[in-house]
């Protein structure tokens, strides 16, 4: 059946409130936000920084950020696309690749702070639970995770990103309920499974039933590993590098940017104030010229 | 049954949210940091139902003597029979605001400084208190 009276009309539109436009986009938890970036009034300005881990389809962003009214200000980031450098190529948003983001991130807010000599973190990983301990001189670098929007399920990566932050040498309040390995019926983490799950494990268990059951399949799937020559044995040999690689130098690197180029203009530029009052005195002139022509025309 | 005179009586406007501007509040009322000695006015923000003033003290303008993990000690004034009592009570940041009322003093205080010290270096002696508005000559209209 066609309703005749189905549209919003003018009053709908005068009395709608917009939603925040984060709220809109239906980026920012803002019922969380506030909770999370809430100083104590009596410790006035120290700043509060959150360990932001999000993920997009592609890549992995982690930041150390903290908040202000003009806006947050990031004070270090690390994204998987920079894995490259350090040698991992591919396979840059699974839970190792995770774990490599936030390590390099602590690294480097560790190095700009000049922490990093004292706070090594935890140099191995092997799955355990690590908490930073307290050095002699200076507190170590707290920070609060930050997941977003996401389903903070049993190993999901944010928390392959949180164990890399922490090995790193960051102090982030945390619990191992949700790391990967950690059995529910007994209660406890196993950090046998958690290590396996840090240098790839599972990526290297699902190659092996693929290349036995559906070899085409782990052709397409996997063809960047095969190009690479990246076996699923190698994987634990290549995340051990990347990490020391990381420890090593976790300074960003700058990259080479061309100016960019000049487009061709397709409509007219916006005349500025100036420029349209130039414009009416120069219409005034000539209007009155020619007035006066026609007046001495008429004299005559 | 007669009304009742309960704490929140007769805020029904007072402590509602204005028109189009209910739900989250902004967060800049979070970051905002007050030190004792502040001028703070106290305007009730409905929607937060925590660490809420009562319904006298909306509107009115008091300073900072303490500062706790989520709300400030505002000390006000309030008329009581025939004398003004400054009455401290603890309210939480969402229903304070920054108060513009000495800002001009603060602004004035630090030109006034400003001026007295080129005075000085040109070896001239200023006043900079501020004068009443003369009589008004027949030009000035």
């Amino acid at each position: 059946m066609v309703f005749v009276k189905a549209q919003k009309s003018k009053a709908y539109f005068k009395r709608f409130q917009v939603k925040y436009k984060r709220r809109r986009e239906g980026k920012t938890d803002y019922r969380a936000r506030i909770r999370m970036i809430n100083q104590d009034k009596n410790k006035y300005n120290t700043p509060k920084y959150r360990f932001v881990v999000r993920f997009t389809n592609q890549d992995i962003i982690a930041q150390i950020v903290s908040a202000s009214i003009a806006g947050d200000m990031v004070l270090a980031a690390a994204y998987a696309h920079e894995l490259p450098h350090y040698g991992l190529e591919v396979g840059l948003t699974n839970y190792a690749a995770a774990y490599c983001t936030g390590l390099l991130l602590a690294r480097r807010v560790l190095k700009t702070l000049e922490m990093d000599e004292e706070y090594e973190g935890n140099v191995e990983a092997t799955g355990e639970d690590f908490s930073v301990e307290p050095a002699e001189s200076r507190r170590p670098f707290r920070a609060l995770l930050d997941v977003g929007l996401i389903r903070t399920t049993t190993g999901n990566r944010v928390f392959g990103a949180l164990k890399g932050a922490l090995d790193g040498g960051l102090d982030i309040p945390h619990s191992d309920k949700r790391f990967a390995g950690f059995n529910k019926e007994s209660k406890q983490l196993d950090p046998e499974v958690h290590r396996k799950y840090i240098y790839g494990g599972h990526v290297a268990a699902y190659m092996r039933t693929l290349m036995e059951d559906e070899p085409e399949k782990y052709q397409t799937h996997f063809s960047e590993y095969i190009k690479r020559e990246i076996d699923e044995d190698g994987l634990e040999e290549m995340y051990k590098k990347v990490h020391a690689a990381i420890r090593a130098d976790p300074t960003p690197k700058k990259s080479e940017k061309q100016p960019p180029k000049e487009h061709k203009r397709y409509n007219l530029k916006k005349l500025t104030y100036e420029e349209r009052k130039a414009k009416l005195i120069e219409r005034l002139n000539a209007l009155n010229a020619a007035a006066g022509n026609d007046d001495e025309e008429d004299d005559d | 049954m007669p009304a009742g005179h309960g704490l929140r009586s007769r805020t029904r406007d007072l402590f509602a949210r204005p028109f189009r501007k209910k739900g989250p509040t902004p967060l800049s009322i979070y970051l905002r940091t007050y030190k004792i000695g502040d001028y703070v006015d106290v305007k009730v923000n409905g929607s937060i139902h925590k660490g809420m003033p009562h319904k006298f003290y909306h509107g009115r303008t008091g300073r900072v003597w303490n500062v706790t993990k989520r709300a400030i000690g505002v000390e006000v004034n309030k008329q009581v029979g025939n004398r003004i009592i400054r009455k401290r009570i603890h309210v939480r940041v969402e229903h304070v605001q920054p108060s513009r009322c000495h800002e001009e003093i603060l602004q004035r205080i630090k030109r006034n400084d400003e001026l007295k010290a080129e005075a000085k270096a040109r070896g001239e002696v200023i006043s900079t208190k501020r004068q009443p508005k003369g009589p008004q000559t027949l030009a000035s209209w």
